[in-house]
């Protein structure tokens, strides 16, 4: 009979080792925890699919009366250019400078096109800025030249003194944000996602069915100890998981992290305990695998595609978005965005966190409620 | 009529169930059963399907509440402190699995941590005769293998008292015969056991004692010997008389008793 502080007879420390190990000997977890978001990353890497479509185009209009209407319906109708959408303002199509400039940096838009107040006047010469992205050489130009047309179509039209508009084009310096930074993020919180809901649901499930519970429920053991065990187990794997998507994206596609690695790692945590607690509520309710998998995929796929891993969610409708502000996923998702990619601070992503944190709370009563042991 | 005798022979009793109840959905599963098993004993608790020997084992092992009555192994009240009864015996449950991804030898490591003990699992393994399997999957071990291991599994705790359930269920002739010879050395080491079977053979082969339960009751309690005498007394003779081998003799002395198992 050996103490407690003896490593190899304290329970709670050898059921963690013995589930670290099962987990390490299940090659198809491996597979699925880590090469399928490997195979996406570079996939979307490669093919740098974020780069495909019109130019994304942002207007502000400082002149609102019927000359500059005229000119953003005329802009809406182009077909080289999307007319960028900005939530919030009121005015479909119509952005406010500074929320249109961060846009810009942010690479959100190609060009801004900026309707300076005296537009539509007659008298002196009107000077449109349009501030472009000078990462986007190619965007731009078409962009400007779409502008210019329409311009010019507007002064032959006028059967008054012709207007004579002028452009003034602005470079403005990016942060250069590929699709593969924006997409980094996503990948790493949805990889998380899948090994929690997935990996605890399915071994859960089978230990049940299979009597393994029941065998340890013959023990004197603690069920903590034994949870725990698993969940130590769930959390590790969901720090390596960030660990080798980051490596790979920053070695293989040049990604700049630019925030803290310990905050990314505490998001990562966070995150990895509530869908492992997710996990665990569907396998108290679940009776078998063939019940379970199906379950899981109903949660997971939507929010998938619904918490903006491979596209913004600004490309939804505003009910859409205001929705899906509240799926775990989409606060992980911006959490992990803001801080590894804009390089915000922890501190900053307080809703975020709140909102995990509602959902950890959440997810584990639920689970401590539809646990079973048989 | 056979003789219910609750009491051991008289020694240091061990195991002490008194007056168990328990109902599932209206049926009475245990109904008023009451017995005592002294230490060393290896006693039997015999009965066709559904006459409560489950549900009365798994109330003992602290598996199960019971509905009224207590049980006690050695001294401790299994209904308030089961944990405590748990760390002192051993539990072999009817059918079981193990972890997939773990050998024999590291399942019995994880199992000793939960008494905080540290064994040599080839010690263990070798007394199930599986010290070559030390490093097997508990899947790719055949049916008596399977047994065997999952009584090596509850010797970790160097047990006071072993809870068999059904041991050989399902075993051929010579596994079962080798499961036999294994708690026949339980008892040469003084270990006290309670198993379930279904084979009168197998109890009159290794028990001390038997208890026979009908529909919730134990209806005879005794030695084999002390019942069959009983039941002779009565003026019962078999229609047919009995040789002195039977056909699993002559399927043993044909196929050899070595373990088909490897």
């Amino acid at each position: 009979m050996t103490g407690f502080f003896n490593l190899r007879t304290n329970t709670t420390w050898v059921l963690t080792l013995a589930s670290l190990k099962m987990w390490y000997r299940d090659r198809q977890a491996i597979f699925w925890t880590f090469f399928l978001p490997l195979v996406l990353m570079v996939i979307f890497g490669v093919l740098n699919f974020g780069d495909f479509g019109a130019v994304d185009l942002g207007v502000v209009d400082h002149a609102r009366n019927s000359a500059s209407r005229s000119l953003v319906s005329s802009l809406e109708d182009a077909e080289a250019v999307d007319l960028f959408h900005q939530s919030g303002t009121g005015d479909a199509g119509i952005g406010i400078l500074e929320r249109e400039q961060l846009a810009l940096e942010d690479g959100e838009r190609d060009l801004v096109v900026v309707i300076p107040p005296n537009f539509g006047e007659t008298g002196g010469p009107v000077i449109v800025d349009v501030l472009f992205d000078v990462s986007q050489a190619r965007e731009a130009q078409i962009g400007q030249t779409v502008i210019r047309q329409i311009l010019d179509e507007m002064t032959f039209a006028s059967n008054n003194v012709p207007n004579r508009f002028g452009i003034t084009a602005r470079p403005v310096f990016n942060r250069d944000l590929r699709f593969i930074d924006f997409l980094m993020p996503g990948l790493v919180a949805m990889s998380i996602m899948q090994m929690g809901l997935f990996s605890v649901a399915f071994s859960f499930v089978q230990l049940k069915n299979r009597g393994i519970l029941r065998r340890l429920l013959a023990t004197p053991v603690h069920p903590a100890s034994f949870l725990f065990g698993q969940v130590v187990t769930r959390l590790s794997v969901s720090i390596l998981q960030t660990l080798v998507l980051i490596a790979i994206a920053v070695f293989l596609f040049d990604v700049k992290i630019a925030g803290n690695m310990a905050s990314i790692l505490l998001l990562a945590l966070i995150g990895g305990g509530v869908f492992v607690s997710l996990g665990f509520a569907i396998s108290g309710w679940a009776r078998n695998e063939e019940v379970a998998a199906p379950i899981a995929n109903v949660i997971a796929l939507p929010m998938m595609f619904l918490s903006g891993v491979f596209f913004p969610r600004t490309a939804m409708p505003d009910v859409l978005v205001s929705i899906t502000d509240f799926l775990p996923l989409t606060y992980l998702i911006d959490a992990l965005r803001n801080v590894a990619i804009d390089g915000e601070a922890l501190w900053s992503q307080g809703w975020s966190i709140l909102g995990l944190g509602v959902w950890l709370i959440i997810t584990f009563v639920v689970s401590v409620r539809l646990f079973k042991w048989e | 009529m056979a003789q219910v005798n609750p009491s051991a022979p008289g020694g240091e009793i061990i195991v002490e169930a008194a007056d168990l109840c328990k109902t599932y959905g209206g049926i009475r599963a245990v109904d008023g059963v009451s017995f005592t098993i002294e230490r060393g004993e290896v006693f039997g608790i015999l009965g066709p399907n559904g006459a409560g020997k489950t549900s009365t084992v798994e109330i003992l092992e602290g598996m199960r509440l019971p509905d009224s009555g207590t049980a006690r192994i050695s001294g401790i009240d299994v209904v308030e402190n089961p944990r405590a009864v748990k760390s002192i015996i051993g539990i072999q449950l009817q059918s079981t699995t193990f972890f997939d991804r773990l050998s024999l030898s590291e399942i019995l490591q994880v199992f000793a941590s939960i008494y905080h003990r540290l064994v040599d699992p080839l010690e263990l393994l070798a007394q199930v005769e599986l010290q070559d399997r030390a490093k097997s999957v508990f899947k790719d071990l055949s049916g008596g293998q399977k047994q065997r291991f999952s009584v090596a599994t509850t010797l970790v705790n160097d047990p006071l008292v072993l809870f068999l359930d059904e041991p050989t269920t399902g075993l051929d002739p010579q596994a079962r015969r080798h499961m036999w010879d294994l708690i026949k050395e339980f008892k040469s080491q003084g270990r006290t056991v309670l198993l379930t079977t279904h084979y009168m053979e197998e109890a009159e082969e290794l028990c001390d004692r038997v208890a026979i339960m009908n529909q919730g009751r134990i209806v005879a309690l005794n030695s084999p010997d002390e019942l069959i005498s009983e039941l002779l007394s009565g003026g019962f003779h078999k229609e047919r008389a009995e040789k002195a081998a039977n056909l699993e003799d002559v399927f043993l002395e044909l196929t050899g008793h070595a373990l088909r198992d490897a």
